[in-house]
């Protein structure tokens, strides 16, 4: 392929020499020769020979980028096929000359746009002697969660004098997973009011076999000797039994808010980054505990994750919130439809949305309110990514404001533990402040 | 030795980097918070929500891109003052025989003036300046500068010459001794390319430094990648020399290949005012070309290309 300099010079050369021939000028002519023979050594004897050929193809042609390259092949290694927001992965590429001649190589591994380099280079100039095989390492930082994939490599060899290249594309792809940032959570504040047939971790607020204190009450017929409070008995004379908060395995329903709207603010702080990042702590919290989690994504379609226990499910939710893009307006109306049928009630339901441009919110959260679901809604503030931003002036932003803490407001009012989530407050914070701790 | 992997096909995408792609730290959708901030009268769209849009001009569309490279570079390292050094000599000597191989007459400023006092003083002033810019240029690792040097060095040349080389100064009574005579105009060609060449590679080196040290670029064994650079200023201009001189000596050479046959033919033709003028340089190019030409016909440098790929397999 000709460069801009080698076409420039191409060019000055045709000219030089039709001026040279009008003018009479030798000189002219000669400085045309001389660009000509440069122009012509660099593809010939550089590894370019095949540029500028006349257009004929050998029988046995290897393909477009031509023979200089045909020989050169490339491995990647990668340290981790799944990392969280933040991680980094260390890349390793092989790349190895076949051929008897060395090769000046330009080396490119196509690295998203997104990730950041923080230690060697995914672009390398190398002298690459024949029959040789050279390691390049370097590691890329991770900040934003999704699918992702490294390649191809691409590779350039060019004269020296930069007049001629070739280049070609090694498909060489490997894939990577990046889930969600997850934060520690000590406690969800969540608890379900339903129990289930197999006892798990988790308290339900009812009296039952457990192991949490939950109340005294007087001695019945048929109530376990073990059970009585004799301390209680010594200060009020009569018969009183420990009663206790009833252990059973709860479903937590996750509902991600990942419509367009979702992504107001900038790439790396927005409602979906904090409600994935949210969601995805909420369901180790919650698998930890053994209580079986369900996830439903809403954006363009609604995505939804069955409810499941253990690592596999935590395995498979961290996926579906690494995957999750902001497209479309699906009404969460539609959402609770969809699924109201399939989730026991009283279920702990936890909600992350922006609450923006849904007029079904409020009906959508009042449906489930009056199944007697226990609703949380963590509503991480775009008003405050988009003012961070300065893209939000101040009146705008306390209009804006407004209305939206009026929204929040009637949903505390149907009895919806809500929390308008600022930027700056931990995951923890949020929580406690939902449930109104 | 284990074959190369056969090819893989290019496919499709399935990864989700694409959706923050061109994205650095600020990216919406549409909103209507976007519009609130900025529907208050007097209030100005903040800067950093208006992208950055580069308009190519209609050269750079012309050529894909600018004309000449906005890179701000880091100084100059080793490398790079060498081919500065080298730069400025060559500058000098092209100079002063720019000066020497293109005397006032025939030139644009002969015919406006028509007299050779103005003509040289402005041919002079062109040729000053071109070294001048070229000083800066190189010194300064600007390509305009460089540009401006190249074009006027060009225009220096720009002369009607009817087919005869002359000499502003003739110090060296060069104009008795035709083959001496050639050899300074292929010194002139050659300087000339190489000092295109050489400026070329300080802003070229410059750019690859500045890569290398701001950890864009990782360079591996950077001093055989400047030697074979080192090694093609050298045998480059020595092939390009040897053949220009060729091609200005055709009118020795077809009479010395013709004289074989017959020496009566071969005096005629030394004596043809066809071959030493001009055309007669046009037709060693010819001649030389028709052979490049015949090479790459038969594919020549590509059979060369893959037996030296392939040797000793």
């Amino acid at each position: 392929m000709w460069s801009r300099k080698s076409a420039l010079l191409g060019s000055l050369a045709v000219s030089m020499y039709l001026m040279g021939l009008t003018l009479r000028n030798s000189q002219l002519v000669t400085v045309a020769v001389v660009i000509f023979v440069f122009l012509t050594y660099a593809a010939l004897f550089s590894g370019h020979a095949d540029v500028a050929s006349s257009g004929r193809r050998m029988d046995e042609w290897i393909g477009e980028e031509g023979v200089a390259l045909s020989n050169v092949s490339a491995m990647r290694k990668l340290s981790a096929a799944r990392v969280f927001e933040d991680g980094e992965v260390e890349v390793t590429l092989r790349m190895q000359n076949h051929s008897a001649l060395p090769k000046i190589l330009e080396v490119r591994d196509r690295v998203p746009e997104v990730m950041r380099i923080k230690q060697g280079a995914n672009y390398i100039l190398m002298e690459l002697g024949p029959r040789r095989e050279t390691f390049i390492e370097y590691t890329v930082e991770c900040p934003l969660r999704g699918f992702y994939s490294l390649g191809p490599v691409a590779i350039r060899i060019q004269d020296t004098f930069g007049m001629f290249h070739k280049e070609k594309e090694l498909h060489v792809y490997d894939d990577f997973l990046v889930f969600p940032k997850m934060e520690d959570l000590k406690d969800a504040f969540v608890k379900s009011k339903v129990p289930k047939i197999f006892t798990g971790a988790v308290n339900i607020r009812q009296p039952g076999p457990g192991s949490e204190f939950y109340s005294l009450r007087e001695y019945f017929d048929g109530d376990s000797f073990r059970s009585i409070n004799w301390n209680a008995y010594a200060r009020s004379g009569k018969l009183m039994v420990n009663e206790r908060e009833r252990d059973a395995v709860s479903d937590i329903i996750l509902i991600v808010d990942s419509r367009a709207v979702a992504e107001t603010g900038p790439v790396s702080r927005n409602a979906l980054v904090y409600s994935t990042r949210a969601a995805a702590s909420l369901a180790r919290y919650f698998l930890s505990r053994r209580d079986s989690v369900g996830l439903i994504v809403y954006g363009d379609e609604v995505v939804s994750v069955d409810r499941d226990t253990g690592k596999k499910q935590l395995y498979v939710i961290l996926t579906k919130l690494a995957g999750a893009m902001a497209r479309g307006n699906t009404p969460l109306q539609v959402v609770v439809n969809r699924i109201l049928p399939h989730i026991n009630k009283g279920s702990p339901i936890i909600v992350m949305s922006n609450l923006e441009e849904d007029p079904t919110i409020v009906n959508a959260l009042r449906d489930f309110r009056a199944r007697d679901f226990d609703v949380t809604v963590l509503s991480p503030s775009s008003l405050e990514f988009e003012f961070d931003a300065r893209r939000l002036d101040r009146t705008g932003f306390e209009v804006m404001k407004t209305e939206r803490d009026i929204l929040i407001s009637e949903l505390r009012g149907m009895g919806v533990n809500i929390m308008d989530w600022e930027p700056d407050m931990l995951l923890s914070t949020a929580l406690a402040g939902a449930r109104g701790f | 030795m284990a074959a190369a992997p056969p090819p893989q096909a290019a496919r499709p995408r399935t990864d989700t980097s694409h959706l923050y792609d061109g994205k650095v730290v600020r990216s919406s959708a549409p909103s209507r918070k976007k519009a609130a901030g900025s529907m208050k009268v007097g209030s100005e769209v903040p800067d950093d929500a208006i992208p950055d849009v580069h308009i190519p001009s209609f050269i750079e569309a012309l050529l894909g891109g600018p004309v000449v490279p906005r890179h701000k570079f880091l100084p100059a390292d080793r490398m790079v003052q060498t081919l500065q050094l080298g730069a400025y000599a060559m500058l000098i000597a092209l100079g002063v025989i720019t000066w020497i191989v293109t005397p006032p007459q025939g030139t644009l400023w002969f015919w406006i003036f028509g007299s050779v006092g103005g003509a040289t003083l402005l041919q002079s002033l062109v040729i000053l300046s071109a070294t001048g810019t070229g000083f800066w240029g190189t010194m300064s690792r600007d390509p305009r500068w460089l540009l401006a040097s190249y074009f006027l060095f060009i225009l220096a040349a720009m002369r009607f010459a009817s087919s005869k080389v002359a000499l502003s100064n003739d110090w060296f009574d060069l104009q008795q001794n035709p083959w001496l005579e050639t050899v300074l105009i292929v010194l002139y060609a050659v300087l000339l390319v190489m000092y295109f060449e050489l400026t070329n590679g300080v802003i070229r080196f410059s750019m690859l430094d500045t890569s290398i040290r701001t950890n864009e670029v990782y360079v591996m064994n950077v001093k055989r990648i400047i030697s074979k650079y080192h090694r093609s200023l050298m045998i480059n201009p020595a092939i390009a020399g040897v053949l220009a001189a060729a091609v200005l000596s055709i009118n020795t050479l077809i009479p010395a290949v013709v004289g074989w046959f017959s020496s009566e033919t071969a005096i005629r033709m030394e004596e043809s005012v066809e071959l030493i003028s001009v055309y007669g340089v046009a037709i060693g190019s010819l001649f030389v070309f028709l052979l490049v030409g015949l090479m790459f016909a038969v594919n020549l440098p590509l059979r060369l290309q893959k037996w030296r790929e392939n040797r000793n397999e």
